[in-house]
């Protein structure tokens, strides 16, 4: 594995640790949440494709990801046009300097919004109760090659947002599918130093 | 038993009480005691006064938890609320227009959008919007975007949802509205309006069920503002004040009469007049106008105090050995003249055309006639021959006030000096603001006011008003007057919300063809990666637009929101409409002024110009009322006691009133309405001492002593009630209670100072 070499950051020997353990575990699915789980903070680069109907080529964007736990996320846009997107406890805050954009969306009050970021964070928390409070959840794979799929409960949103699907190794997430009507988005994350 | 006749009268009279109320409808309108308006302005105030939309917006604010909870707690508050028929528009911040109506909003966005302006439409602002939609495309907030973008990429429905949402005066955290403290708004207006106190109060008692409801965290306070509370505060407060007062002065009252008539009986005795009193005020004001005001109610109960006068004089003045039917008759001539003089007084209010101030006088003179002839012709029947056993006066006190008569020089130079004085000081401070009258206690006025400060609504000062046969016209009178003020202020007016037909029509016709457009789409496309197809359904709306009929106040339906932005901007008026316009930020107010000179139908009302016009001409019509009342009581004086006799007493009533509103002045006070409805009643109270004293030169020394008795427990038992009445804080309490007071000490001086001397036959009658 690639995240495992010996000047890694800590996060990555933790998540390591705890692989022997979750592999003895029956539920492969409770095995790599609580692989999850002992990640505390992780850092991660990515690269996203997002296909849209209305458009003749997908949008491409790249950045940065930083995981707190238990309830910190951060998503940082650098190119094409620089945006901050930070979930933290009940509050959503997208920030887009160029145009003096700056919005704080309480979660509670969205409900739409919710499940979405949820599907993100709650998989980083290893907390499979608020992952299944949104979505109807099923997984496939083992810990060490792992695919959640989340179809959201909402029906309302379900119009919207059919499938989420999440592929990891372990305590990493790798890769994040949204499939819904504004088209398919392909985030894949990779560690950074 | 000896008593237990006065005890059946007053079972009787307090039982016929509730009956009576009961078939009398109370109302509570405080302008009903504002004059009768003159100019178009002033009938617009006090329109706007009695039901303009300020007077039905709650306003409440959540604080004392995290912001998160509170956002949470007015979230849940404003789910309930909306749903409750009672309220025409709950808002917290949170955007929530429904589905219907933004589907309703959207298909109509090229007809009211401020955006759809023909330059949106051209192919460089084409560009522009199409680049904007890629760089939304790209961002987290891309389903949003998507979902309107390609239908409306120039953006009219979001510009038309921004210029709605108050100009975001109030910052929005946790999507609502949060003030500093942190304090979250929630603002609610009620379908009934402002003056309607029942419907008011079960408004209020929604919001705080919805704030009980919402499961406030540990420590979170509502705090609610707005006319309910308004109403619901001030009679609290003026209820606490009275029945703190009543009980108060009941027992020093009581312990007075107990005193000097050695029997507690005394009180059940004065409580009969004045039960009779007030129950044939309520019968007469009653049948004569359908309803009862509640402060005509109030005022004129405590004007009635005065017949407690009635039963002392009769009880006091009877001589030893004389049967109290005889005393009744004795003292007839000059109780019929006090009363008579005193409801003469009170005759120029009913013609002073005030709703209120008709009722309360005509309450008043009622109550008089009523309370003389009960005591004349009713006590006497139900008290035993001999009354009441009375304790005679200290006799020193006795002896040094029946002598005052020999300084009558100093007393009428004292009089002239302080005449002179007050017009010197150029006489005491009227009362210009309205809300000085108000019984509404300060610390809820000051909450409102930041309340209101917070929430942003203007503090408006000018409104601009326009009649017009239809709505369309009045629309587009709005839009006309705005366009021409544009320059001078910031103007809010319905027409911003849902123009004018006329405007609809010409914005839909300025859109470009189908074919221009989309040529122009296609050019603005070059380059960027959308698919040819991708503006489709925003060439297919335009299409549809350009065949709408325009959105006009009847369908409203519809658009909860929308309607219930315009209601207070917009609104019927008999078979006419009638359109307002707020400005706000005003940068001239002369060329402003100008301007609308020059707009033909166009009203423009200084708020707080024309309410200090109003005050004045309520107080100047009250002074001159007085004045012809008090030209009345002379003549009836004259007629009953000649002309010197008149003049003597007629000059201590007015010396008493010039010493009242002179002590009045040297303490600061300004004159409102209340003060002068006190002065009228001091008036007659000083009326009966003046009478009674001045009986007293043909009389012999110990007949003096007795009528000098009675007035004393006059005066006495005036003295306690008004004089803890001058106390309170309300400000009807305070100026009724403090004028009488000082104006009854001086009255009584003055009454035994300017009776007839000992044997002075210059006086007799």
């Amino acid at each position: 594995m690639r995240q495992a070499g010996r000047d890694g950051p800590r996060w990555s020997r933790r998540a390591l640790l705890a692989l022997p353990l979750a592999a003895q575990a029956p539920d492969p699915l409770a095995a790599v949440m609580a692989s999850l789980r002992a990640v505390p903070a992780s850092r991660a680069t990515f690269v996203e494709e997002k296909q849209v109907p209305e458009l003749d080529r997908p949008i491409v964007s790249r950045g940065t990801l930083a995981w707190r736990a238990p309830d910190r996320l951060e998503k940082r846009t650098l190119e094409p046009a620089p945006e901050t997107f930070l979930v933290e406890g009940d509050r959503l805050v997208l920030e887009r300097p160029q145009r003096g954009l700056r919005e704080t969306i309480a979660l509670d009050a969205a409900p739409e919004i919710r499940p979405l970021v949820e599907a993100l964070r709650a998989t980083l928390a290893g907390d499979i109760a608020t992952l299944r409070q949104h979505h109807e959840v099923s997984f496939s794979g083992e810990v060490a090659q792992w695919r959640i799929t989340l179809v959201p409960r909402s029906l309302r949103l379900r119009g919207a947002v059919q499938r989420i699907t999440l592929e990891g190794r372990g305590g990493v997430l790798a890769v994040v599918e949204t499939q819904g009507n504004d088209g398919r988005t392909r985030l894949m994350a990779t560690p950074a130093p | 038993m000896r008593f237990w006749r006065v005890f059946a009268a007053i079972a009787l009279l307090a039982a016929a009480f509730p009956l009576l109320l009961r078939h009398v409808e109370l109302r509570s309108d405080i302008t009903d005691f504002l004059p009768a308006a003159t100019t178009d302005e002033a009938a617009f105030l006090l329109q706007e006064l009695r039901m303009g939309a300020a007077t039905r917006l709650l306003i409440a604010g959540i604080e004392g938890a995290a912001p998160e909870d509170l956002a949470r707690i007015s979230r849940s508050m404003a789910q309930r609320l909306v749903d409750d028929p009672r309220f025409a528009l709950v808002s917290n911040g949170s955007a929530m227009v429904g589905d219907d109506e933004a589907a309703l909003l959207f298909a109509h966005r090229y007809a009211l959008s401020p955006a759809a302006m023909p330059e949106a439409f051209t192919e460089p602002a084409l560009r522009a919007a199409l680049e904007g939609v890629l760089d939304g495309l790209q961002s987290s907030a891309a389903p949003l975007v998507r979902r309107f973008a390609f239908a409306d990429p120039t953006g009219a429905f979001l510009a038309m949802l921004r210029g709605w949402a108050g100009e975001g005066r109030i910052a929005t955290e946790n999507g609502v509205w949060m003030a500093p403290g942190p304090r979250a708004l929630v603002l609610a207006q009620t379908r009934a309006a402002g003056m309607d106190t029942a419907a008011q109060q079960q408004a209020v008692a929604a919001i705080r069920d919805a704030f009980v409801q919402a499961a406030p965290t540990q420590g979170a306070r509502l705090l609610l503002s707005g006319p309910g509370i308004f109403a619901a505060e001030a009679a609290a407060t003026v209820r606490a004040d009275v029945q703190l007062v009543s009980m108060l002065s009941f027992v020093l009252v009581g312990g007075f009469l107990f005193w000097r008539y050695r029997s507690p009986m005394m009180l059940a005795v004065v409580a009969v007049p004045l039960a009779a009193g007030t129950l044939a005020g309520l019968a007469v004001v009653g049948t004569v106008f359908g309803h009862v005001h509640g402060a005509a109610l109030g005022f004129g109960m405590t004007m009635l105090g005065v017949v407690d006068d009635y039963p002392i004089l009769l009880v006091t003045n009877r001589a030893p050995g004389e049967p109290l039917r005889d005393t009744a008759r004795r003292i007839w001539p000059t109780l019929r003249l006090a009363v008579a003089a005193a409801v003469a007084g009170l005759a120029p209010m009913l013609a002073s055309g005030f709703p209120g101030l008709v009722q309360l006088g005509l309450f008043a003179a009622s109550g008089l006639v009523a309370a003389a002839l009960t005591t004349r012709f009713l006590l006497p029947a139900l008290l035993p021959p001999e009354g009441l056993p009375v304790r005679p006066l200290p006799e020193r006190m006795a002896h040094a006030l029946l002598r005052l008569p020999a300084r009558r020089g100093a007393v009428l130079m004292l009089l002239a000096l302080v005449a002179v004085g007050l017009a010197a000081t150029g006489g005491p401070r009227l009362e210009r603001d309205l809300a000085a009258l108000s019984p509404v206690p300060e610390p809820v006025r000051a909450l409102d006011g930041a309340l209101r400060a917070q929430v942003g609504a203007p503090d408006v000062r000018v409104v601009l008003a326009l009649r017009a046969d239809s709505a369309e016209a009045a629309l587009q009178g709005a839009e006309r007057v705005a366009a021409a003020l544009a320059g001078h202020a910031t103007i809010d007016h319905a027409a911003r919300y849902l123009p004018s037909a006329a405007t609809q029509r010409a914005r839909l016709a300025a859109l470009p063809e189908d074919a221009a457009i989309a040529a122009r789409i296609a050019a603005a496309r070059e380059g960027l990666p959308f698919r040819a197809t991708a503006f489709d359904p925003f060439l297919a709306d335009i299409a549809t637009a350009r065949g709408q009929p325009p959105l006009t106040p009847a369908d409203l339906a519809a658009a909860p929101l929308l309607a219930a932005r315009i209601a207070p901007l917009l609104r019927p008026e008999g078979a006419a409409w009638r359109a307002l316009l707020l400005p706000t930020e005003i940068r001239d107010m002369a060329a402003l002024r100008a301007a609308a000179t020059g707009s033909p139908g166009l009203l423009l009302v200084d708020i707080k110009g024309e309410t200090e016009a109003l005050l004045a001409a309520n107080t100047t019509a009250a002074v001159r009322w007085a004045g012809i009342g008090a030209l009345a009581v002379l003549l009836l004086l004259a007629g009953g006691r000649g002309l010197v006799g008149g003049a003597r007493i007629a000059l201590a009533l007015g010396g008493a009133l010039l010493l009242t509103f002179a002590a009045l002045a040297a303490l600061g006070e300004a004159i409102t309405i209340f003060h002068l409805t006190a002065a009228l009643l001091l008036a007659g109270v000083g009326m009966d001492y003046a009478l009674f004293m001045s009986r007293s030169g043909d009389q012999d020394d110990e007949e003096a002593a007795r009528a000098l008795g009675a007035v004393i427990t006059c005066m006495v038992t005036t003295l306690l009630t008004f004089g803890l009445l001058a106390l309170c804080r309300t400000p009807v309490l305070h100026a009724t209670g403090l004028t009488v007071t000082i104006g009854v000490a001086c009255a009584f001086m003055l009454a035994c100072a300017l009776a007839p001397r000992r044997g002075d036959t210059t006086s007799s009658a």
